[in-house]
């Protein structure tokens, strides 16, 4: 055993448990490291799982906050970051809930609101072949491919994108998700087939297009 | 043509788990296998990569520079407007105290009046004997009478009651 005793548990070698932990000691500037080094990448899933980033800072203050009123009974039982993506997950379910019942209320399903289509309309209009064969560029790239994301399921857009842009295994996407690393296998296969059916006429008209498939 | 069947639903879900690196050897192995043999499956593994490699074209979102300093600053104010932990823990714990008294006490009244009930309402066989007692310890001489028409005779004629007084006599 070393002298951090980290051969008993494994887990206290993840350094963000270590400033947990002295964070539980009453070390605030500890705390303080961890909320500068998960702020960003906090803010940027809750972003793109709510499409609202002042919701995702909102929420994001609200997920360190939670970690912070609970910094006295916390025990190292997994990694830092699976820990503080269950809490983001679990407050962004609320959230959506929450703004769902609104939203009912609000708005009439066939209205497309004053802003005009929405990204989802827009890209059925331009799948159903209403806009001309182009290239596309940066913008328009980024447009098609957050609305080909909001066309998944909240379990499946929040493990698209752990796995993405956290690059988190499957097991720890499935203790982040509170269910098992066989249910996150079939969860991403979905996802990147319904990602892959919205997406690919533009790999393939669309400036991404360089590689030549087997069917051309 | 078996080359470009259809892939089946294991062997979708293994290829996306192919391209996470997320299956074991012996997956790999036979995924590899039916990648040689199909166009089928190399132009699936081929959309499916290069439409996730699309995902890359979402903005950064990043936090605003005074997210931290916000965050610690309501943190500290949490911190002073909540109640210190220790005074939190005794509060819990005459909370749940009282929970479990008011449980008690509602366990109590339900037993209370179950215990009631029964003993109003289920017959008990004691009592049953009670108020067949005369009947019993008069069972020789009820014997005897045979017939109720011959009781009914009898205690018309009076003849019980002054049985019943010279044997209390």
């Amino acid at each position: 055993m070393n002298q951090n005793g980290t051969d008993e548990n494994p887990v206290l070698r993840d350094p963000d448990v270590r400033l947990m932990l002295r964070a539980k000691g009453g070390d605030e500037t500890a705390f303080t490291k961890l909320v500068a080094n998960y702020q960003d990448r906090l803010v940027g899933v809750l972003a793109h799982l709510l499409e609202n980033k002042d919701v995702a800072e909102d929420l994001a203050q609200e997920v360190f906050l939670r970690i912070y009123r609970a910094r006295h009974g916390y025990e190292p039982t997994a990694k830092f970051s699976t820990w503080l993506f269950r809490i983001a997950n679990n407050l962004a379910n609320n959230q959506r809930r929450n703004t769902g019942r609104k939203k009912e209320v609000a708005l009439n399903v066939n209205d497309s609101g004053p802003l005009g289509p929405r990204p989802g309309e827009r890209l059925i209009a331009e799948k159903s072949g209403l806009m001309p064969n182009r290239q596309y560029d940066k913008s328009e790239m980024c447009t098609m491919v957050q609305a080909a994301l909001a066309t998944l399921n909240e379990k499946q857009r929040m493990a698209v994108l752990l796995h993405k842009f956290e690059e988190m295994s499957y097991v720890d996407i499935a203790a982040a998700l509170e269910t098992t690393p066989t249910a996150v296998k079939s969860l991403l296969s979905r996802a990147r087939d319904n990602l892959r059916e919205i997406l690919e006429p533009y790999v393939k008209q669309g400036t991404l297009g360089t590689t030549e498939t087997e069917e051309e | 043509m078996a080359k470009l069947a259809r892939l089946s639903p294991e062997h979708r879900d293994n290829l996306a788990a192919y391209l996470d690196g997320e299956l074991e050897e012996a997956a790999v192995q036979e995924i590899e296998q039916i990648l040689a043999v199909s166009p089928v499956a190399r132009h699936e593994v081929d959309m499916l990569s290069r439409t996730w490699d699309m995902l890359s074209a979402l903005p950064v979102q990043k936090a605003s520079d005074d997210f931290t300093q916000k965050t610690v600053s309501s943190m500290q104010a949490t911190e002073r407007t909540s109640p210190p932990v220790a005074s939190q823990a005794v509060k819990q714990n005459v909370r749940r105290g009282g929970v479990l008294a008011l449980w008690a006490g509602v366990l109590a009244v339900c037993a209370y009046l179950g215990f009631s009930a029964t003993h109003q309402w289920v017959p008990n066989e004691s009592d049953q004997l009670l108020d067949d007692y005369e009947i019993i310890s008069n069972l020789d001489k009820l014997q005897e009478v045979g017939t109720i028409e011959f009781l009914q005779v009898l205690k018309a004629k009076n003849t019980l009651a002054e049985h019943d007084e010279h044997s209390a006599k």
